[in-house]
């Protein structure tokens, strides 16, 4: 618990620390005008107080009390891989448009949760890229992503 | 009485009546799931609502909104899992009154009650709101900085156990807000040379990834962890029983004094209806004449918190309509959608668009007779529903609509990745106890807590005095620092009182 209560605030200090260097770089204001940066400066510091506070708190602690050990944590590891996925499901709009990231993601998504029937799994394929297209770019008449190296749904209207 | 040539124009409008009920079924089912939150329901239709009029888009939003408070009640109740913060407290009396078999009865005094609480304080709503508005009218940019930096800190720290994540929280979102160029000097900020961190980050992708995709990595990270707790949805049986008026009958001064309370909570920016309840349900037990029966299945002690749950949801919407500071996440999103559909909120919202104003306000109370009689009616209705929903099939939907959703807002891949990150940020933040609400509604409010205080520091000859040389803003100074000696206060009580109950173990 000690190591995550400083690990916590030094990751405070971390984002504070370029928050301030970031509001930084604002240019200095015109005369008559108030500076850009004064908001996200004072965020910033104030962000970098509160860190320093959770840091002292967090070393005041570990001083007095004995650290438990960490169970592992499965449901963690999964959420990266989810997460993975997602930044490359995001990413592969751009290079294959909607349909084809959706109907490879789709199944995968399920098998993640828990669901292993091979036909629910193999209806998602086609029954997820379709719901969400007849709804999105059908009927709300959304422009899709267009994909950059090949497109399905340009494909398939030829 | 604006409301009742409103009430007449909803009344005789079908389709919009349609939405109100298909709303309140929606947060309803919405709340009632184990879960899922009205908020990420909220947030995840809201780009559906883009290419509705303004008040059907709003009126369906808050209605959900309102009917999802209510719906916590039935997972509470019924699978003894809050489906909502607030619901927690009904979840005491509540569960075990469903197993002693009085689910139905149990259910039904939940709705009796949230109609009650909701009604009380949409009272209040229409009634104060028109006062709070002429006088906000008459507020500086002085005063409404110091009014904004009140609901930072009372948001910060009050809501959540910890005041330094909470206010960390709120002050992450003020800078997240900062991205983007400077309205007033054009200056760019926090950009790093990204043209399309330019623009800024967008309030629907970022709403949708910390509420709807956070939730999604959240379940994932629960069911990994904690398969044992994945409830099958088995219970008592739901149809429990009748309820009469003799039984009803002591649960009326509970209801009334809830709805009571968090009308009176409601006002105030980021306290919401968790406290409210919890406080409700307190006082109950205070007055009750057998507190020691609560907490072992009292109907009472399923009114009191149910009543001031949902009488806070209409005076919420005092502060953000006459100040445009949200006080819940659902009041958040509500002032993106005004912002959507260029409306701007605020005082001077009752002078351009009061007709809209109190046509939600309508939108409001008939709502609330939709989810009552639906309640009322077919609460177990809905927990078989609910019962049925295969949640490793519920789950990846919500994950692909979340990035389908994202997209739609403004058609950018970018709002896409941005909804990713936030995401993964929400779910970081709700695995270290960080406060993601503050985050939220402190990024909403960044923007114009920071053209309030420019616009000060421009009238002033003194700096910053002029937040003390003004009485008002003063106040409003002085009451933001009060909030958080009060909120450090009371957790180093807590401290103390748990230190010495483990000495005395």
């Amino acid at each position: 618990m000690a190591i995550r209560n400083i690990s916590e605030a030094l990751v405070l200090a971390l984002l504070s620390t370029v928050a301030i260097w970031g509001a930084l770089q604002v240019p200095e204001a015109s005369p008559g005008e108030t500076w850009a940066g004064i908001v996200p400066f004072g965020a910033a510091l104030a962000l970098g107080a509160i860190a320093v506070i959770s840091l002292l708190g967090a070393l005041r602690r570990a001083n007095t009390a004995g650290d438990t050990p960490s169970t592992g944590n499965r449901g963690a590891r999964d959420v990266i891989i989810l997460f993975i996925i997602a930044v490359l499901y995001q990413q592969s709009f751009s290079w294959f448009g909607y349909l084809l990231p959706t109907a490879i993601v789709a199944p995968v998504a399920l098998y993640m949760f828990g669901v292993r029937s091979p036909l629910g799994l193999a209806l998602s394929v086609v029954l997820c890229p379709l719901a969400f297209h007849v709804i999105f770019f059908m009927l709300l008449g959304v422009y899709p992503p267009y994909g950059e190296v090949f497109d399905l749904n340009e494909f398939i209207q030829g | 009485m604006e409301i009742f040539p409103a009430l007449l124009s909803v009344i005789t409008d079908p389709v919009l009546l349609g939405a109100i009920l298909l709303a309140a079924i929606v947060g309803m089912i919405v709340g009632a799931t184990p879960g899922l939150t009205a908020s990420a329901a909220i947030a995840m239709l809201l780009p559906i609502t883009f290419h509705m009029p303004p008040l059907f888009a709003l009126a369906f939003l808050y209605v959900i909104g309102k009917s999802g408070r209510y719906g916590g009640s039935i997972a509470a109740i019924l699978f003894n899992t809050p489906g909502t913060a607030a619901s927690a407290a009904t979840q005491i009396d509540g569960y075990p009154l469903a197993r002693a078999g009085k689910a139905g009865k149990a259910m039904k005094v939940a709705t009796i009650s949230s109609v009650i609480g909701d009604f009380m304080g949409d009272i209040m709503l229409v009634i104060g709101v028109g006062f709070i508005a002429a006088l906000a009218l008459k507020l500086g940019p002085p005063e409404i900085f110091a009014v904004y930096f009140a609901a930072f800190v009372v948001i910060g720290s009050v809501i959540g156990n910890s005041v330094l994540k909470g206010l960390a929280s709120a002050l992450l979102g003020i800078i997240i807000a900062m991205i983007g160029i400077d309205p007033i000097s054009g200056e760019e900020r926090y950009t790093f040379g990204m043209f399309e961190l330019s623009n800024g980050i967008g309030l629907v992708p970022l709403m949708i990834g910390v509420f709807v995709l956070g939730e999604v990595f959240a379940q994932m990270e629960e069911r990994r962890n904690h398969p044992a707790k994945i409830k099958s949805n088995e219970t008592t049986d739901p149809d429990g029983n009748q309820l009469s008026w003799q039984e009803y009958k002591p649960c009326l001064p509970h209801a009334l004094r809830g709805g009571v309370i968090g009308a009176a909570i409601g006002v105030l920016p980021g306290l919401g209806s968790a406290i409210a309840a919890f406080i409700s349900y307190g006082e109950g037990k205070r007055r009750a004449k057998d507190p020691e029966q609560w907490g072992k299945g009292k109907l009472e002690g399923v009114a009191a918190p149910e009543a001031a749950n949902n009488a806070v949801s209409g005076p919420s919407m005092a502060p953000l309509l006459t100040l445009g500071i949200p006080g819940s996440t659902i009041g958040a999103i509500l002032l993106g959608v005004f912002l959507i559909h260029g409306i701007q909120v605020g005082p001077t919202l009752f002078l351009t668009d009061k007709e809209l104003v109190y046509q939600l306000f309508a939108c409001g109370i008939l709502g609330i007779f939709a989810y009552g009689l639906i309640g009322y009616f077919g609460a177990t209705r809905v927990s078989r529903i609910i019962l049925k929903i295969p949640t490793q099939v519920l789950y990846p939907l919500i994950f692909l609509t979340a990035f389908i959703a994202a997209f739609s807002a403004r058609g950018s891949l970018f709002d896409v990745t941005v909804m990713t990150c936030a995401g993964f940020a929400g779910w970081l933040m709700r695995k270290y106890e960080f406060n993601v609400a503050a985050f939220v509604i402190s990024f909403v409010l960044a923007k114009g807590a920071e053209e309030t205080f420019r616009q000060a520091m421009l009238m002033s000859k003194d700096g910053a005095m002029i937040f003390i040389e003004r009485p008002i803003a003063l106040a409003f100074l002085i009451l933001g620092i009060a909030a958080i000696a009060l909120r450090v206060r009371s957790i180093m009580k807590q401290r103390r009182k748990a230190q010495g109950a483990l000495a005395d173990a």
